[in-house]
C-alpha cells in the first residue's frame, strides 16, 4: 500500500534517531539509577562519535569494530574522569560533569585536525535501523540482567543511601564507577551510530543543550526501571514530529508557538506524572480502581 | 501516528487537485527556532514574496509554484526530518534551504539519495556542500569567493600594511570566512600582528579588542555574524579605536548598521549582495520587500534569488516542474538577472555573480568605487 | 594591562550580579534554577519596552523591570518549584521544570520580539569616555558596576539585618527546623525567588546596556559561566558570589590577553573543575559537600 510505504520513507529517519535517543536515555540512566547526577555524557558521545568517524576515514576497519572503539574511546576518558568527580555530592557531580562536557565541545572546536565547526562530513551510512535497535536491544539485554544481579543490588542500596551501603561492604566506588564507564561507553556508541547514520559530526551536536535533551528523555519516561528511559526517549523525539504533523492541521505553524508547546508538555508531564511515563498505566489503574470503590 | 496522516494526506491530495496539475512544490526547510532563527526568518520573508512576485508576474504561464514552509530547529535531525516529510510525503520538487551548513551536511546526503534537487541559499561551507552530489546547487557565493576582491580594493583604497583579524571559530560562516581572509591578506603581503577568537554566544569583545588594538594595526579585518558584528564595532570604537574596519559577508545586513549606529560609519564590507545596485532585479526586489514592510538583508536577497533562480530551471525545462527536470534546468539557468546581479552556476554547481566591496556612509551601505 | 584589568572589573561585576541570584535559589532550596538566565533576558526585554517603546527613562525602567523581574521569580517557584516540595526526586525534578519553564520563557520572548538582535535605544545611558592613563572608560561601565555594587550591598544587608533575611537564612540552613520555628517557609521560599529573579533581571538589563546586545538567546552565554561563578564562590555564600564574579571576569580577561581566545571559556571550565576537586566548597561557602 503506498500511504504505509510512504510513511515508512517519510519516517525512517526518525525511527533511527529514536534508537539513537533510546540509548543516549539509557546511558544518563546508567548512572542515575545509582544516585548520581552524571552530565558528561554530551561530551562522550562526541568522543564516541568522532572517533568512529576518524576510524571509518582513516582504516578498513570493518563497521562492528568501529562501533567497539566508538564505545572504548570514551570509557578510556571516563575512568580518569570519574574516580576523582564521583566523590562529590549530588549537584557538584553534575556541574563537574557539566564542565567536562563544555570543554570536550570547546577543544573540538578549536582544533584543526577535527576540522573545527564544519566538523567531519561525508560519513558514509554504515548505520541503519537494524543495527540501531541490534545495539538498543543489547543494551536493554545488559539492563535487565543487571535487576537481581549483585551488582544490580547494591546499585539500589547506594541509590537509598550510600553511607549505610559501604558501611555494609559494598564497594561503592568501584560499583559507580563501573555504571560511569558503562554510561559513557553507551553514549559513545550512540555517538558512533548517529555519525555513520547522518553523514557527519559537527561539535555544535554535542552542547550542554544536547545532554539536558538526554536528561529529560529518562525523567520524562521514568527512572524507576530501565525501560522508562527509553520510552521517555521515543516520546520527546516523536513529539516535536507530531506536533509538526498535527500542527498544520491545527493552525500551528513552525516557530516559536510549537517551541512553547513542547516546554508546556515537559512540564505537565514532570508535574503530573512524577515516575514518568511508564507509570502512566498504574496511575489509570488506580484512578479507576478508586471509582470503582466509590 | 496513521490516524493523523491519513487526513492529512487526503487534505494535500485535495489541495493539489484545486491547484491544478501544475503547482510545483518548493519545500523550504528553514531554521525558525533556534540558533540560526534570524537567518530562517529572513529568507521565509524573502522566499514568500518571490513565490508571489513569481506567480503574479506570470512569466511561468500555467505553472504555478507552491511554497511548503518547515522549521529545521537549527538541529541535524530536524533537517534530516524535514528533507524526509518533503521528499516523501510533501511530494516536493525542489527544496530550498536548509539554513545552516551543518545541516546540509546532514540532510542534503538523504535528497541527493532520493534524486531531489537542493537549492542551498545561505549554505558557505567552501567544502561538503555541492560536493554531495549532483542533486545539490547554492546559489550563495562562498566567502572564498567575495573577500579576497574586498580585500583587495580595500587595500588599493587605504593602503594598509598591518592588520589585527578577529573571528567567530564555533560558526562555519565565520570560521570559513577567516581562512579566506588570511588567505587574501597574506597574498597582499599584509603583516597579521594578531588574531583574536569569539564564539558566536559571546557579547564581551572588550578582552579581544583591547589586545588587537594594543598591537596598533592599521586595519581591523573582522569575521562575524550581523549581531556579533554590531557589538564588536561598537565597542572597538569605545575602546577607542579610530582606525578603519574591514568585515565579511555576514557584516551586510541593515541589521548591522541599525545596532551598530554611529560605529559603523566608514565599515568596509566584502558582500555578495550589492544593497545598492540599481540593477532592474535589484530594484524590483527592494520595492517588493518595502511593499511588504520588511528590510531585507543578504540572507533575503539570496533567497528571493533562489526562487528566480527555481523559475528560470522550470522555463529551461520547458515549463515542466518536476525533479528531474528542475535540475536539468538548473544546468541551464545563464546570467540570470536576480537582486545578487547576473547568475549563473559553475561547473561545480556552485554560485557565480559579481561580488562587490561596500562602505557605510551616513547610515547606509553605498558601493565602494 | 590597565585596560584589560577595567574590561575585566566591568564584565566580573554582571557576573556577580547574575551568580548572586543563582546562588541564592541553591542556598535555600539546593536546586540550580536553569530558568534564572531565562529570567535575566525577559528582564531586559521589559526594560527595552519601556525604554524604546515607551520611552521611559532608564532610571525609571531600571527598578521597574527589576520588580518585574521579582513577578517573574514567584510565578517560577509557584509553577516549577512549589508543586514538587516534598517530593523525593524534587531536586532532579526542579532540574527539569526549571529547564521547561526556561524553553517557555524564551518560546514567549521570541514569539513577541522575534530572534533578532535589539539593542537599547542610542542615548539610554548618557554616555561620555573619560580617559583613566592609557586606558579608556566610559559612563556607561561605571554606572553598570556602581549599579551592580548597590544592589550587591542591598541583598547583603537585606540578609544580615532584616528579619526576612533572618528566616531565608534559617530555611537555607534546614527548612523543616525553620518550619518548627514558626516559619511560613513556603513564603520565604516565594521570597528569595523573588529577590533572585529580581536580581536576574537587573544584571540582564545592565547587560544589554553593557554590550548593546539583547536576543531571545542571551542568556545561554551566561548560564554555564554563572555556574563556574557560583562555584568558584561557594554554592549558597552571596558573597563568595560576588568574589568569584570578579574573579572570573578579570580571570577570562587576562586569558584572552595572554593565553589567546580560544582558551577563554576553556579557563572558566577549568577553575570549575580544580575548585571541585581541590575544595568543593569554594572559596567562602559551607563544608562538608562530599559524600558523607
Amino acid at each position: 500500500m503506498s500511504t504505509l510505504s510512504e510513511l515508512f520513507l517519510t519516517y525512517q529517519s526518525l525511527i533511527g534517531f529514536v534508537g539513537i535517543d533510546a540509548l543516549l536515555a539509557l546511558s544518563v540512566y546508567a548512572t542515575l539509577c545509582c544516585g548520581q547526577l552524571s552530565l558528561a555524557n554530551a561530551g562522550f558521545m562526541a568522543i564516541g562519535a568522532y572517533a568512529a568517524a576518524i576510524l571509518t576515514f582513516h582504516t578498513k576497519l570493518p563497521f562492528a569494530a568501529v562501533l567497539l572503539a566508538s564505545a572504548l574511546a570514551p570509557a578510556a576518558f571516563a575512568v580518569p574522569l570519574g574516580l576523582p568527580v564521583l566523590r562529590l555530592r549530588g549537584v557538584f557531580l553534575a556541574i563537574a560533569t557539566i564542565g567536562f562536557g563544555e570543554v570536550v565541545r570547546l577543544a573540538l572546536v578549536n582544533w584543526d585536525f577535527t576540522n573545527g565547526a564544519l566538523g567531519l562530513v561525508a560519513i558514509p551510512q554504515r548505520a541503519g535501523l537494524l543495527t540501531i535497535y541490534l545495539i538498543l536491544g543489547i543494551a536493554l539485554f545488559f539492563f535487565a540482567r543487571l535487576r537481581g544481579s549483585k551488582l544490580g543490588y547494591a546499585l539500589d542500596s547506594i541509590r537509598e543511601d550510600e553511607t549505610a551501603a559501604r558501611t555494609m561492604g559494598i564497594n561503592t566506588t568501584l560499583a559507580k564507577l563501573s555504571m560511569f564507564v558503562f554510561g559513557a561507553a553507551l553514549a559513545g556508541v550512540a555517538g558512533g551510530l548517529e555519525a555513520h547514520f547522518t553523514f557527519m559530526v559537527a561539535p555544535s551536536g554535542y552542547s550542554f543543550s544536547r545532554v539536558v535533551d538526554m536528561l529529560v528523555y529518562a525523567v520524562v519516561g521514568g527512572v524507576a526501571t530501565y525501560v522508562g528511559p527509553p520510552v521517555g526517549a521515543a516520546f520527546m523525539t516523536l513529539l516535536p514530529e507530531v506536533l509538526r504533523g498535527l500542527g498544520e492541521s491545527v493552525g500551528l505553524g513552525p516557530g516559536p508557538l510549537r517551541l512553547f508547546v513542547s516546554g508546556a508538555i515537559l512540564l505537565a508531564v514532570v508535574l503530573f506524572l512524577p515516575n514518568g511515563i511508564v507509570s502512566l498505566p498504574l496511575l489509570v489503574a488506580a484512578v479507576r480502581m478508586r471509582r470503582q470503590r466509590g | 501516528m496513521h490516524r493523523f496522516h491519513e487526513p492529512l494526506i487526503f487534505a494535500l491530495a485535495a489541495s493539489f487537485a484545486a491547484y491544478g496539475a501544475d503547482a510545483v512544490k518548493v519545500g523550504a526547510a528553514l531554521s525558525m527556532t533556534g540558533p540560526a532563527a534570524v537567518y530562517g526568518t529572513a529568507q521565509k520573508n524573502g522566499i514568500q514574496a518571490a513565490v508571489e512576485d513569481v506567480n503574479k508576474g506570470g512569466s511561468l504561464k500555467s505553472v504555478r509554484l507552491e511554497a511548503v514552509f518547515d522549521d529545521d530547529g537549527s538541529k541535524k535531525e530536524q533537517g534530516i526530518n524535514v528533507f524526509q516529510k518533503f521528499i516523501n510525503q510533501t511530494r516536493a520538487s525542489v527544496i530550498i534551504g536548509p539554513t545552516l551548513s551543518t545541516t546540509a551536511t546532514a540532510a542534503d546526503p538523504i535528497a541527493q539519495q532520493s534524486k531531489v534537487p537542493v537549492l542551498a541559499i545561505s549554505n558557505t561551507a567552501p567544502t561538503g556542500i555541492t560536493d554531495i552530489g549532483d542533486y545539490i546547487w547554492r546559489d550563495s557565493l562562498t566567502e572564498g569567493q567575495v573577500i579576497p576582491g574586498a580585500v583587495k580594493k580595500a587595500r588599493a583604497r587605504l593602503g594598509f600594511k598591518t592588520a589585527g583579524v578577529l573571528y567567530g571559530n564555533d560558526d562555519v560562516f565565520t570560521k570559513a570566512g577567516y581562512d579566506v581572509m588570511k588567505k587574501a591578506l597574506d597574498n597582499e603581503g599584509v603583516q597579521i600582528l594578531e588574531t583574536q577568537t569569539f564564539a558566536k554566544p559571546d557579547r564581551d569583545f572588550n578582552a579581544q579588542l583591547t589586545a588587537l588594538k594594543s598591537k596598533n594595526p592599521d586595519i581591523l579585518v573582522i569575521s562575524a555574524l550581523a549581531d556579533n558584528a554590531a557589538s564588536i564595532v561598537t565597542q572597538a570604537r569605545q575602546l577607542g579605536y579610530t582606525g578603519p574596519v574591514l568585515g565579511g559577508n555576514g557584516f551586510n545586513s541593515p541589521a548591522f548598521i541599525k545596532n551598530a549606529g554611529s560605529a559603523a560609519e566608514g565599515v568596509l564590507v566584502g558582500t555578495a549582495w550589492n544593497s545598492s545596485s540599481q540593477d532592474p532585479a535589484n530594484q524590483a526586489f527592494l520595492k517588493s520587500m518595502r511593499d511588504r514592510g520588511i528590510s531585507p538583508d543578504q540572507f533575503t536577497a539570496q533567497a528571493y534569488a533562489g526562487v528566480l533562480i527555481i523559475a528560470e530551471a522550470i522555463k529551461q525545462a520547458g515549463m515542466k516542474g518536476s525533479r528531474e527536470d528542475i535540475k536539468a534546468g538548473f544546468a541551464k539557468v545563464r546570467d540570470l538577472p536576480t537582486p545578487l546581479g547576473k547568475f549563473s552556476f559553475t561547473p561545480a554547481r556552485d554560485a557565480l555573480h559579481e561580488p562587490s566591496v561596500q562602505q557605510v556612509k551616513g547610515g547606509k551601505f553605498e558601493i565602494l568605487q | 594591562m590597565g585596560q584589560q584589568a577595567i574590561n575585566g572589573i566591568f564584565l566580573g561585576s554582571i557576573y556577580a550580579l547574575f551568580a548572586v541570584g543563582y546562588t541564592l535559589v541553591f542556598g535555600v532550596l539546593d536546586i540550580i534554577n536553569l530558568a534564572h538566565q531565562a529570567v535575566f533576558m525577559l528582564g531586559a526585554f521589559f526594560a527595552l519596552v519601556l525604554v524604546g517603546t515607551l520611552h521611559v527613562s532608564i532610571a525609571v525602567a531600571l527598578p521597574i523591570a527589576v520588580l518585574f523581574s521579582g513577578a517573574l521569580g514567584i510565578l517560577l517557584d509557584r509553577i516549577a518549584f512549589r508543586p514538587l516540595r516534598g517530593r523525593a526526586d524534587s531536586n532532579l525534578a526542579g532540574l527539569i521544570t526549571s529547564i521547561a519553564v526556561a524553553t517557555l520563557f524564551e518560546a514567549i520572548a521570541l514569539q513577541l520580539f522575534g530572534p533578532d538582535t535589539s539593542r537599547f535605544p542610542f542615548g539610554t545611558f548618557p554616555e561620555r569616555r573619560l580617559q583613566v592613563g592609557a586606558a579608556v572608560v566610559s559612563t556607561l561601565q561605571l554606572g553598570i558596576v556602581a549599579i551592580s555594587v548597590v544592589l550587591m550591598v542591598i541583598l547583603t544587608y537585606l540578609l544580615r539585618r532584616t528579619r526576612l533575611g533572618r528566616q531565608i537564612r534559617a530555611v537555607a540552613e534546614s527548612p523543616r527546623a525553620a518550619r518548627i520555628l514558626g516559619i511560613d517557609v513556603d513564603r520565604v521560599i516565594a521570597a528569595s525567588f523573588f529577590i533572585s529573579s529580581a536580581l536576574g533581571g537587573a544584571a540582564g538589563v545592565l547587560f544589554a546596556l553593557a554590550f548593546n546586545s539583547l536576543s531571545p538567546d542571551v542568556g545561554r552565554s551566561v548560564e554555564l559561566k554563572g555556574l563556574a561563578v557560583i562555584i568558584l564562590g561557594g554554592m549558597g555564600s552571596v558573597p563568595g558570589a560576588v568574589l568569584a564574579g570578579f574573579a572570573i571576569g578579570l580571570i577570562e580577561v587576562f586569558t584572552v590577553a595572554y593565553l589567546g581566545s580560544s582558551y577563554r571559556d576553556a579557563v572558566s571550565f577549568a577553575v570549575l573543575f580544580s575548585v571541585l576537586l581541590i575544595r568543593p566548597r569554594g572559596l567562602l561557602g559551607r563544608a562538608a559537600l562530599r559524600e558523607a
